[in-house]
């Protein structure tokens, strides 16, 4: 088997089968586990609830009757006819309200009187006697039924939005920013929890080998590349792992969860097909890039620790540009067109932060997405190729002149080491 | 076989190592002693390529040694580590797939090794349960199992006991066997009397000694004199040539001679009246002349 395989496995096996991942995995599902039974016996609470009763005293028993159909939010109490009957039951409690009607000349005048419980069912019964008027006057004016319903129909509005792009007017194809935000928001707090969990797994992955000595074995059985690539390879496939049994989870409880009302309530909100479209945009190639970047960035800096101990003072600058981002990209939230966020969105390092906002509030083009894109990439690139150099290096140099001082130290080592080699191969 | 010719590596100011060659045949096992600081870790990791030397080279079976002979090497670091929420058998199933074996290869062996070198604690148990003695013993393993070809042990006795000392010694001498070239450094000169053919000793970078441990302490001279006579120590001061003299805990008599031609006159003296029961005239120990070449400058 190759070793750079090995390495991988390795690193893979061990963090999985950790007992921190088991964690890292099952916290979000419990949180939203709670938030989803929270949200079912809200509404279990909602259905369950007695309608109201109420007592018509009219002279048309016909707002009685429609009061009273099936499907009625109200239990209407047909014994009920006067209003000193009506109120002695609300002395006793068994009326939650009445409802005094009189026509006058095809116009209804209706009076409600009623305790607090029925108060969230007034613009309701508003609503119903707007449609007993407008049959009523529907009949004086003897219209038919079909000719009541044009009456009431809705207008039909269609919107598209426009950008000017390149001089044109081009019609947006989703017009819906919801969903780009939503997915914005998401990429911008996904790659900051992935950032902090993994870049500190991967640095002191690296930074334990090293204080070990561990280290100096592996480099003398396998390269330098090897080693990064696998560990890097490793931490990645740990990462799609957790994404993966996010996505199962989710699969399964979609299916299970659809039939339940009120999740069907929240899914007619919301469009998924649309949520996975958007998510598989560009916000999918920045979730990569993202994580990509900052995960290499702290096997770089963990490869800078001397030992185990030192491990969370390497990681500290790696999470404080991921914050920075984080808020630059809520920033971006509220101001889009902000010079800060617009400045940002370019830095490769804040791009995947702060780009998505960018994207989501429309105030952004192609062009410009795609110069963010390729910026990242170059920047990560690089980034590896800057790594890569330094870890051979670094691994050999314990230091407690702190990180800029390894760094420093490290960076003579490979000086020496490159100009020996350049020296040798003449 | 390992050669190398004029390695020497500085870093910035520091020269670090400086002009080291040497050889080491097929089944041939060579101390490198020195000062701490003296270059003996920069000259290993120049040998595992870890470091690229300034200058010179190291060969191995006549070529430069790359990544390519990584399989045929087995290295112990000065300060020693494991990973220690691994299990035993684990740790060395991933160490020996790095040096190329598969897992079916070494699996089977891991009783044999552990019982050979009297591991306590059973293959499944993680290392951090392990006292720090067996872990060192199980990081001897993972450096020993895969067969090296090349095997270098940096300061392998230290921390050991007696008898694990011996049981390392085994070892060493089993792969010696098995024709494997070895070099380990020590602070302990037991040891390397005890099993090297060869001897290097570094000081600021340079070698300053040289050859099989017989000739080293030969071309100091037989200076060390031990004598059961009826001189006494008055006697033996008057002699030329007598640096120091003094009696030891098994009343024999030790003498530093300056020379050994030096130690003529005292056997006459001292044979004067007949037999005598001790005359040995012996070379200094490696460990004298390890104090006194460290302590002497060279420039």
């Amino acid at each position: 088997m190759n070793k750079f395989w090995i390495i991988t496995k390795e690193v893979y096996k061990k963090n999985v089968k950790s007992f921190g991942f088991l964690i890292m995995v099952l916290s979000p599902l419990i949180v939203a586990g709670i938030a989803i039974a929270i949200a079912y016996f809200t509404s279990q609470e909602a259905e369950n609830a007695e309608a109201p009763t109420i007592a018509v005293i009219a002279e048309d028993a016909s707002i009685q009757e429609m009061l009273s159909q099936d499907g009625s939010p109200f239990d209407v109490q047909t014994d009920i006819t006067t209003q000193e009957a009506a109120e002695a039951a609300m002395l006793d409690e068994s009326l939650d309200g009445y409802l005094t009607v009189v026509e006058n000349d095809g116009a209804i005048q209706a009076n409600l009187s009623h305790t607090d419980s029925l108060t969230d069912y007034v613009p309701l019964l508003n609503e119903q006697l707007a449609t007993y008027q407008t049959m009523l006057r529907a009949n004086e004016l003897g219209l038919s039924q079909e000719e009541v319903m044009s009456l009431s129909e809705p207008v039909e509005v269609e919107e598209s939005i426009i950008t000017i792009e390149e001089g044109k007017l081009t019609a947006e194809e989703n017009n819906d920013t919801f969903v780009q935000e939503f997915g914005a928001y998401f990429v911008c707090i996904g790659i900051f929890i992935f950032i902090m969990t993994y870049a500190s797994i991967i640095a002191e992955e690296v930074a334990n080998e090293k204080g070990t000595r561990i280290m100096e074995v592996i480099l003398s059985s396998a390269t330098a590349g090897n080693h990064f690539f696998g560990k890097l390879a490793g931490v990645i496939l740990v990462i799609l792992t957790q994404i993966a049994i996010y996505v199962v989870v989710g699969a399964i409880g979609y299916l299970f969860a659809k039939d339940i009302a009120f999740i069907q309530d929240a899914l007619n909100a919301i469009d998924i097909g649309d949520i996975i479209q958007q998510l598989l945009g560009y916000t999918i190639i920045f979730f990569i890039t993202g994580v990509l970047m900052y995960v290499i960035l702290a096997a770089f800096f963990g490869s800078l620790a001397s030992k185990m101990e030192d491990v969370n003072k390497a990681v500290t600058p790696i999470i404080m540009i991921a914050l920075a981002g984080f808020y630059v990209g809520l920033f971006a939230f509220i101001s889009p067109e902000n010079i800060l966020p617009v400045v940002f969105s370019y830095i490769p390092l804040f791009t995947p932060f702060v780009m998505p906002f960018r994207i989501a509030s429309e105030t952004v083009g192609t062009v410009e997405i795609w110069i963010s894109i390729i910026g990242t990439i170059a920047f990560t690139v690089v980034l590896t190729a800057v790594s890569l150099a330094f870890y051979r290096a670094n691994v050999l140099i314990y230091s407690d002149s702190g990180i800029f001082g390894t760094m420093k130290r490290s960076y003579a080592v490979m000086k020496s080491n490159r100009k020996a080699k350049k020296l040798n191969n003449h | 076989m390992l050669e190398t010719k004029n390695l020497r590596k500085t870093f910035g100011e520091v020269t670090a190592v400086d002009g080291i060659s040497f050889n080491i045949d097929k089944g041939e096992i060579m101390g490198l002693i020195g000062q701490n600081g003296a270059g003996k870790t920069t000259t290993f990791r120049m040998i595992l390529d870890l470091m690229t030397p300034d200058q010179g080279e190291v060969l191995w079976q006549g070529k430069p040694l790359t990544n390519r002979n990584f399989n045929q090497i087995g290295y112990l670091p000065e300060e020693r580590g494991l990973y220690s929420k691994v299990s035993i058998e684990n740790q060395i199933l991933y160490f020996a797939q790095l040096r190329g074996k598969s897992k079916k290869e070494i699996k089977p062996l891991i009783d044999v090794w552990l019982k050979k070198f009297e591991v306590k604690g059973k293959k499944g148990d993680k290392v951090k349960t392990l006292s720090k003695g067996n872990q060192q013993k199980v990081q001897l393993i993972t450096t020993l199992i895969h067969q090296p070809e090349l095997i270098i042990l940096d300061e392998p006795f230290s921390g050991l006991d007696p008898v694990n000392a011996d049981l390392l010694e085994e070892g060493i001498k089993e792969a010696q066997k098995n024709g494997a070239s070895i070099i380990f450094s020590s602070h302990n000169m037991n040891n390397v009397e005890e099993l090297c053919d060869s001897l290097i000793m570094l000081k600021d970078g340079k070698q300053i000694l040289e050859g099989s441990i017989k000739e080293i302490r030969e071309s100091f001279g037989r200076t060390n004199l031990f004598l059961e006579s009826p001189l006494t120590l008055e006697e033996i001061h008057q002699f030329p040539g007598v640096q120091s003299a003094r009696i030891n805990k098994d009343e024999i008599t030790e003498v530093k001679l300056s020379h050994t031609e030096d130690g003529k006159a005292i056997f006459d003296a001292a044979t004067r009246n007949g037999y005598i029961t001790t005359f040995s005239q012996q070379p200094p120990t490696l460990e004298e002349i390890f104090k006194q070449m460290a302590g002497e400058k060279h420039e």
